[in-house]
C-alpha cells in the first residue's frame, strides 16, 4: 500500500491515528525475495504465507477488514476497545494467561487499530508456530470480554487519550484529520469519546465483535522460518473451522472537498506555535499514489527536502517542518506540519504555499526524483528485513489494497518521471484547497 | 474436536531446523584485523559493525568517557569530507552511520541499501582510518556529551544504576560510566583524544562485521583492499585491572523523582565463564518479564512495586547480576524486604520444573528476538569475536541454557547472591 510517509517526529501518532497511512511497497529486487503464497480457505479466510529466513522467528498477524470507519457515530472507539479486550481471554484462556503464554515463549505481542483495518501481531520463536496460530484463531472466534477486564481497561484507554492530547504533534495531526475529513469517519477519533467509553456496555462490544469478526474479514499472515506447505493444515484446523457469516461493512459518506472554510485555531500550553496544513490527495486505489508519495518525500522528508531548505534553513521561519502522506481506501491526505514562533505563523504558511507553487510551476529535478526513490526503497527495505515487517506490508496490502499492487509498488515508483510528480502537484495542491490547524500559546491566543 | 486435531498435528515438525539461514565467513587479514561476513539474502539491505577494542575497560577515573568522546569527534568529519558532507553522502545511499563507545569496545555502525555496500564500506573505512579529529570540534562535542550526562543524572533509574555499578566495581574500570563525568571530560583535551585514537586504532584490535544481501567473497576482497595496508602494531601494554570490590554496602541517595528505585546487586560470572548460562537462567527466574518471581510476588500479589526486573549482561571481566525495583516511596521499605526474601528463597529451595522451563523458553526466545535485523546480527558476530568466545557461541549458549538443572540454579544463587551491594534512590 502506498503513502509511506510517516514523518519521523509523529511516527508514534500514526500508529494509532493513521496506521494505514504508513507505507508499503514491493520488493526492491523482484526474484531476490520469494513471493508470498496467497490462498483463500472455503469459509473466506485469506492465508498469506512466506518463508523468510532472516532469523529463527515467525511473525503471525491477523488482519481484519474492519476498523474505525465501521463504527456508528454513537459508538466511537469500539474497534479500538476490542483491540484492547481481545488479549484479555477466551473461555479456555483466563485473563492474563495470553500475555504470559506469549512471554513464556520469549515472544512479543501487539495490536493496532486504524480506520480501514485492525491487526493483532505475534512474533514467536519458530518452534511455537502451532500454539501461536491456535491462539490467534481462538481470539478471532471466542474472545470472552470478561466484565471486570472491560472496567479495568477503561483507565488504560483514558490514559492513551491523555497521551495524545499531551503531545502537540500527535494532537495536531489528529485535529488536522478531523478538520479535513469530517463528517467522513476518517475524521473521527479512533480512541473514541470519553463519555461513550465511560459507560460502554459489554453487549455492544460483543455485538460489534460478532458482526465484524467473520471469516471473510480475516487475513492471516505467516512469515518466517516455516515451510508454507506445513502451515496450511494448521490453519485449516483452526481458522478453517470458524463458521461463515456474511460480512457487512458500514457505508461511509463521500470524503469532502477542502476549502478555506476548514480552519481551526486552538490555544495550547506550549510556548511555541504549531502549524498544520492538509491537502486532499489520492486514496489507495488511485494510480496517482506513486507520484504523490515521491512528491511528499521531495517536499518534506529530510533535512535536504524543499520545505526544510527554504522555510527552515533560508527563511528561518520554523524550527522544524515535515510532510507526510496518509493513504486510505476512501481518501488520501498530504500533511505539512511545522513548529515555530507564533509571530511567524502567517509568513510560514505563505512560504510553504510558495514552495509548493514553485513545484507546480517548475517541477522537480532529476536528482530530487532519484533521491526520493532511494529514500523510499531504503525505508521499505529496512521494513521488510524482519519477518514482522514483511508480514505487516502484506497484511496491509491485502486488507486495504491488493497484494499484487504491493509487490509491484517499488517498480512503479521507480518508473515515475519528474513530469508526473509535477502533474500531481498541479492536480492536488492548490492555494485554496487545504485545511489548516494552528496551535497558539495560550498567552498570545486571540 | 479442534483440540484433538491440533494434538495430532503437533507431531508434525513444522519448523525448519533453526539456525539454517545465513552463511557466515570469517577471515583474519595478515595485519590481524578480523573480517566476518554474514550472507543474508532476505532483504536488500546491508549493515556494518566495526568494533574496536577500546572502551571503559582501558580507562581510569581521570579520563573516564574518553573512548566515547573520541568517537563523537570522529563522526564530525574525515580528512576527505566534513561531517555534513559525510551525512549527505550516506543519506544518498539510503543509509545511516554513527559511532559510540562502550565498556569493552567502541563501535562504528552503518547501514544502507545493499547495492551500495561498497560505498558504505568505503565510508566506514574512511571514518575509522582517516578521521579529521579537528580541534575545533572538541569543545562543542564535549558540551553535547556533558548535556547527555546531565540528562542521565536527572533520570532516577539511570542514575541509580550508575551509582550501583560504581559501588559494585570499586576500583575496577567497569565502575566508570561510559559517557564519563563532566570533570573527566573537562580534563580530556584535543591532544589526549588524538593520542587515545592512535593508541587503540590498530588492526589487531579491530573486527569488521558485515551482514546483509552481499557476497562474502566480494566483501572480503574489498575489506582487504580498504584495511589490508594498515601496518601491524602489536599489543597495547595493559596494566592489570583490580578485582571488582562488591563491598556489600547499602547506600541511600536522594533526588527529585516520582518513584523510589531499589537496586541490589552482586558480582557474577563473565560472558565466557562456565556458570554464565546458569546465572542467565537464575536472573530470568527472578526477574525475566511478567512471570519472573519479583514481578509475580512483589507487583502482582502484593502491589509493592511498579517495575520489578533483573539484569545480567556480562562482557569480558566479571559481570553484575542486578535486581531492580521501581516503587512508590511509601512502599520502599517493604519492597526491599520482600526482594531480599526472594533472594533467600532462591538460595534455599530448588526451582520447580515448570518454572525452570518457562525461564529457559523466555531466555532463548528473547535471544532469538534480539537477532532479527542485520544491524543486530552484524553487532552480535563482531561482539563474540571481540569478546573471544567464538562464532559458535550462539549454539553453545543454547545448549548450555537447555542443560541447566534446578541444582545448578540453586548453586549459582548461593555462590553469586551471597554478598549484595545495595543502592536506594529516594525521591526528595
Amino acid at each position: 500500500m502506498p503513502g509511506r510517509s510517516t514523518p519521523a517526529a509523529v511516527g508514534a501518532a500514526l500508529v494509532l491515528l493513521l496506521l494505514a497511512g504508513c507505507a508499503a511497497v514491493g520488493p526492491a529486487r523482484p526474484g531476490a525475495t520469494a513471493k508470498p503464497a496467497r490462498e483463500v480457505l472455503p469459509n473466506g479466510v485469506v492465508l498469506i504465507v512466506q518463508e523468510h529466513r532472516a532469523s529463527d522467528v515467525v511473525a503471525l498477524q491477523l488482519w481484519m477488514r474492519m476498523g474505525g470507519r465501521d463504527e456508528a457515530a454513537d459508538e466511537l472507539g469500539l474497534a479500538h476497545y476490542i483491540e484492547h479486550m481481545l488479549f484479555k481471554g477466551t473461555p479456555t484462556r483466563p485473563p492474563g494467561s495470553i500475555d504470559r503464554m506469549v512471554e513464556g515463549f520469549g515472544g512479543m505481542s501487539n495490536a493496532f487499530t486504524s480506520y480501514d483495518t485492525t491487526h493483532y501481531d505475534f512474533v514467536v520463536p519458530v518452534e511455537h508456530v502451532r500454539e501461536g496460530i491456535e491462539l490467534l484463531a481462538d481470539l478471532a472466534a471466542n474472545a470472552s470480554f470478561p466484565p471486570d477486564e472491560i472496567e479495568n481497561e477503561k483507565k488504560v484507554v483514558f490514559e492513551e487519550m491523555n497521551l495524545i492530547e499531551d503531545d502537540p504533534e500527535k494532537f495536531l495531526l489528529r485535529r488536522l484529520y478531523e478538520l479535513s475529513y469530517s463528517p467522513h469517519p476518517y475524521g473521527r477519533p479512533l480512541l473514541g469519546q470519553r463519555e461513550f467509553i465511560q459507560k460502554l456496555p459489554r453487549a455492544e462490544l460483543l455485538q460489534f465483535y460478532r458482526k465484524h469478526f467473520v471469516p471473510k474479514n480475516m487475513v492471516l499472515v505467516v512469515v518466517g522460518t516455516v515451510d508454507p506447505a506445513r502451515v496450511r493444515p494448521l490453519v485449516d484446523a483452526t481458522f478453517g473451522r470458524i463458521a461463515t457469516v456474511p460480512p457487512a461493512r458500514r457505508e461511509s459518506p463521500p470524503v469532502p472537498a477542502l476549502d478555506r472554510t476548514r480552519r481551526a485555531e486552538i490555544a495550547r500550553a506550549e510556548k511555541q506555535a504549531y502549524l498544520g496544513l492538509a491537502w486532499r490527495t489520492a486514496p489507495t486505489g488511485s494510480e496517482d499514489i506513486y507520484a504523490v508519495d515521491l512528491l511528499t518525500y521531495i517536499l518534506g522528508d529530510s533535512p535536504s527536502s524543499r520545505l526544510n531548505q527554504t522555510v527552515r534553513e533560508q527563511l528561518r521561519l520554523v524550527a522544524s517542518i515535515e510532510a507526510g502522506y496518509g493513504a486510505f481506501e476512501q481518501g488520501g491526505l498530504v500533511t505539512v506540519m511545522a513548529r515555530l514562533e507564533p509571530a511567524n505563523l502567517d509568513r510560514a504558511e505563505a512560504a510553504i504555499l510558495a514552495v509548493i507553487r514553485k513545484v507546480r510551476a517548475e517541477g522537480v529535478t532529476e536528482a530530487e526524483r532519484q533521491r526520493a526513490v532511494i529514500t523510499a526503497e531504503s525505508s521499505y527495505a529496512f521494513d521488510i528485513e524482519t519477518a514482522e515487517g514483511l508480514a505487516k506490508s502484506y497484511g496491509q496490502a491485502e486488507t486495504t489494497w491488493t497484494l499484487d499492487n504491493e509487490l509491484a509498488y517499488l517498480g512503479r515508483l521507480r518508473g515515475i518521471t519528474a513530469a508526473q510528480i509535477q502533474a500531481v502537484a498541479r492536480k492536488y495542491f492548490g492555494d485554496d484547497n487545504y485545511a489548516r490547524v494552528r496551535f497558539v500559546p495560550e498567552s498570545t491566543s486571540r | 474436536m479442534i483440540r484433538l486435531a491440533l494434538a495430532l498435528l503437533a507431531v508434525v515438525i513444522l519448523a525448519v531446523p533453526a539456525g539454517a539461514p545465513a552463511q557466515t565467513t570469517r577471515e583474519r587479514l595478515d595485519n590481524g584485523l578480523t573480517v566476518i561476513v554474514r550472507e543474508n539474502p532476505v532483504a536488500p539491505v546491508v549493515a556494518v559493525s566495526l568494533l574496536v577494542a577500546v572502551g571503559t575497560r582501558w580507562e581510569e577515573p581521570a579520563n573516564a568517557g574518553i573512548s566515547n568522546f573520541v568517537h563523537a569527534v570522529m563522526v564530525r568529519g574525515t580528512t576527505k569530507r566534513s561531517g555534513a558532507q559525510l551525512a549527505e553522502a550516506i543519506a544518498a545511499l539510503g543509509g545511516k552511520l554513527s559511532a559510540a563507545g562502550d565498556m569493552d569496545y567502541s563501535e562504528i555502525r552503518a547501514s544502507a541499501l545493499s547495492r551500495f555496500w561498497r560505498e558504505l564500506l568505503g565510508f566506514t573505512a574512511e571514518l575509522a582510518l582517516a578521521p579529521r579529529l579537528s580541534a575545533g570540534e572538541v569543545d562543542g562535542e564535549r558540551d553535547w556529551i556533558v548535556g547527555r550526562i546531565q540528562k542521565r543524572h536527572d533520570n532516577a533509574s539511570a542514575r541509580a544504576f550508575d551509582e550501583l555499578f560504581g559501588a559494585l566495581y570499586g576500583a575496577h574500570p567497569y565502575a566508570l560510566p561510559v559517557l564519563g563525568t563532566p570533570e573527566s571530560l573537562g580534563r580530556v583535551d584535543h591532544a589526549a583524544l588524538v593520542a587515545w585514537y592512535g593508541r587503540f586504532y590498530r588492526p589487531e584490535r579491530m573486527t569488521l562485521a558485515v551482514s546483509g544481501q552481499v557476497s562474502a567473497a566480494e566483501v572480503l576482497a574489498e575489506a582487504r583492499r580498504l584495511f589490508g595496508d594498515l601496518p601491524r602494531r602489536g599489543a597495547v601494554t595493559e596494566a592489570p585491572r583490580p578485582s571488582p570490590a562488591n563491598p556489600g554496602t547499602r547506600r541511600v541517595i536522594e533526588q527529585p523523582a516520582q518513584q523510589a528505585q531499589i537496586l541490589v546487586g552482586g558480582i557474577a560470572p563473565s560472558l565466557g565463564h562456565p556458570d554464565h548460562a546458569a546465572v542467565k537462567v537464575l536472573s530470568t527466574v527472578l526477574g525475566g518479564g511478567m512471570a519472573g518471581r519479583l514481578f509475580v510476588e512483589l507487583r502482582d500479589k502484593r502491589g509493592l512495586a511498579y517495575t520489578a526486573a533483573a539484569y545480567y549482561d556480562p562482557v569480558h571481566d566479571p559481570g553484575a547480576l542486578v535486581l531492580y525495583l521501581g516503587t512508590a516511596p511509601e512502599n520502599a521499605t517493604k519492597a526491599e524486604e520482600a526482594l531480599l526474601q526472594e533472594v533467600d528463597r532462591v538460595r534455599t529451595d530448588p526451582v520447580g520444573a515448570d518454572e525452570l522451563q518457562r525461564a529457559k523458553g523466555y531466555l532463548l526466545g528473547r535471544y532469538a528476538m534480539d537477532r532479527r535485523t542485520n544491524e543486530r546480527q552484524a553487532w552480535y558476530v563482531a561482539f563474540y569475536e571481540v569478546e573471544g568466545v567464538g562464532q559458535d557461541y550462539p549454539e553453545r549458549y543454547r545448549r548450555a541454557v537447555e542443560a541447566v538443572a534446578p541444582a545448578d540454579v540453586l548453586r549459582v544463587a548461593r555462590q553469586y547472591l551471597g554478598t549484595l551491594t545495595t543502592v536506594v534512590l529516594r525521591p526528595r
